[in-house]
């Protein structure tokens, strides 16, 4: 801590994540706001179980035991730079280690909605050293896959200032005091972390996607870059309940419930 | 007068200028007598018209319900607990510790970032890590270690506050047996801080010695921190109409 360490923002130096010497896959898509990430994640995902493999999602800022923290600082205004960037690490480490390394030990295939590049930006934008950041993700599994959504700015605010009355405090920035008006703050803080992704995905051979085309065009070319990696996953058995249920012509309502109820948080 | 020094990085947010106060911080393991020692120093250090803060683990306004929410269930791995913790640390420094450095007061510190180093590094989290993440801490003027030995330990815990589960390292060694557990625990905690005590240069203490003794040693130790600080007189500084314009009138308005 005292001398050994020499730190020095401006070497650009890149640190390596852990490499994932599981069975399983690892698959993640980041993007800024508005980029559609989400929505083509979540489309893999279908395809993904619709081929009979075992899926794990995991969301950003979602671990159970950490974000009524993060919730309760982003509502009392108590995050500064540094307590936020801990306490969404914190979040990350959670979700590593119960949900992801887990899922990827039984060779199942973890889709990630945000990874640590998200911290690496937005960090980065709020003033943190670039190789302090890399060095607190340090323990992070290397992904298999990353897809950098690239999305031009003014088409992603668009699409985000659209479909919501308002913009939260963080979300647009506000606590960079960029501007006082929370859109144009979103619009600067945007495109400051977008600026950040841009060199990450270098850094990091992350795959760009060019979120300007059709959903179905960018989906077909994620499942063209997805599919010689899903080599060693595991493949459930098809569900014979699917089976049971189509001989009596049954619909299963109550065990959607069952599942709904199995998979929100207590 | 310096400008603050970090173990590692200067965080953003935290201005380059020096600070007239005193960061002092005690450490040492579960019941050698750190809270009894803070308690008369602060009144022997208050009673001389110093302005004394102070702040320990878990009582930072955003992270204390988390973390003990989170030690409730049975899911936590270290690396959490240790960013939680870094967490909480972190949100003292900022909104307790540094604004008290600042007004040129002592922040007296139960536990700094070392108890926290020394309980992660014997659950496996890597020191290397720890070294790094914690190196936005601010590098207090003085760390006081008190030292004992877990046969002097045992008699005091077991007459006060009982083993207790994180303290015998029962959530991550393999024995069912609490008393075995917790003797096994502190022997490497104690290695650890004494580690520690020797790569970070603090004062070390003998703790197992009388009260009066070790507040003693103290004493002398936070003399020569102290030395060169002018305590404000208690009365000028509240009275002194330059500092704190306006304070009377609002008093008076309270008043009425």
């Amino acid at each position: 801590m005292s001398s050994a360490r020499n730190y020095d923002s401006n070497k650009g130096v890149s640190m390596a994540l852990r490499p994932n010497t599981y069975p399983g896959k690892l698959l993640i898509v980041e993007g800024i706001d508005g980029s559609g990430k989400s929505t083509q994640l979540d489309l893999l995902h279908k395809w993904l179980v619709s081929e009979g493999y075992l899926v794990v999602f995991t969301r950003w800022n979602s671990s159970p035991i950490v974000r009524a923290t993060t919730r309760r600082g982003k509502q009392r205004r108590l995050l500064t730079p540094v307590s936020f960037s801990l306490i969404h690490a914190a979040d990350f480490a959670s979700r590593l280690y119960m949900q992801v390394i887990p899922a990827l030990q039984a060779g199942a295939v973890v889709l990630a909605d945000r990874y640590v590049y998200t911290a690496f930006a937005r960090d980065r934008v709020r003033g943190l050293d670039r190789e302090w950041l890399r060095r607190l993700y340090a323990f992070a599994v290397e992904p298999t896959v990353a897809f950098y959504f690239d999305v031009p700015l003014d088409e992603a605010i668009t699409r985000i200032l659209e479909g919501r009355p308002s913009l939260k405090f963080y979300e647009a920035g506000m606590d960079l005091a960029l501007s006082r008006i929370p859109s144009e703050s979103f619009r600067l803080f945007q495109g400051l972390i977008q600026n950040e992704y841009d060199h990450l995905a270098n850094e990091y051979n992350m795959v760009r996607i060019d979120a300007t085309l059709q959903l179905i065009d960018q989906q077909r070319l994620v499942r063209q870059i997805v599919g010689p990696y899903l080599e060693g996953a595991i493949r459930l058995e098809k569900a014979e309940i699917q089976d049971a249920l189509m001989a009596h012509r049954l619909g299963g309502r109550y065990l959607e419930d069952m599942r709904l109820r199995q998979r929100s948080p207590k | 007068m310096s400008a603050p020094r970090f173990y590692g990085i200067r965080p953003p947010g935290i201005p380059n200028e020096p600070l007239p106060g005193r960061l002092i911080v005690i450490e040492g393991t579960d019941g050698v007598g750190r809270s009894t020692q803070i308690a008369l120093l602060r009144e022997w250090l208050e009673s001389r018209g110093y302005a004394v803060v102070h702040t320990g683990f878990r009582r930072s306004d955003l992270a204390s319900q988390g973390i003990q929410r989170a030690k409730r269930g049975h899911t936590l791995d270290p690396l959490t607990l240790s960013l939680f913790y870094a967490t909480d640390f972190w949100d003292r420094l900022e909104r307790h510790i540094l604004p008290a450095l600042r007004a040129g007061m002592i922040a007296m510190v139960d536990r700094y970032i070392f108890s926290l180093v020394a309980r992660a590094i014997l659950r496996g989290v890597p020191r290397d890590w720890l070294e790094d993440v914690y190196g936005i801490a601010l590098v207090p003027d003085r760390v006081f270690y008190l030292d004992i030995s877990v046969e002097q330990l045992l008699p005091r815990i077991i007459n006060t506050t009982g083993l207790d589960y994180w303290e015998s390292g029962q959530d991550y060694l393999r024995g069912p047996d609490l008393y075995n557990n917790y003797i096994e625990y502190q022997r490497a905690l104690l290695a650890e801080y004494r580690s520690l005590a020797e790569e970070f240069g603090f004062q070390v203490i003998d703790g197992g010695q009388p009260i009066g003794t070790v507040f003693n040693a103290l004493q002398a130790g936070v003399e020569e921190v102290i030395a060169g600080m002018t305590p404000p007189k208690r009365d000028e500084a509240k009275l002194n109409p330059e500092d704190s314009p306006g304070v009377e009138d609002s008093a008076r308005i309270d008043l009425a």
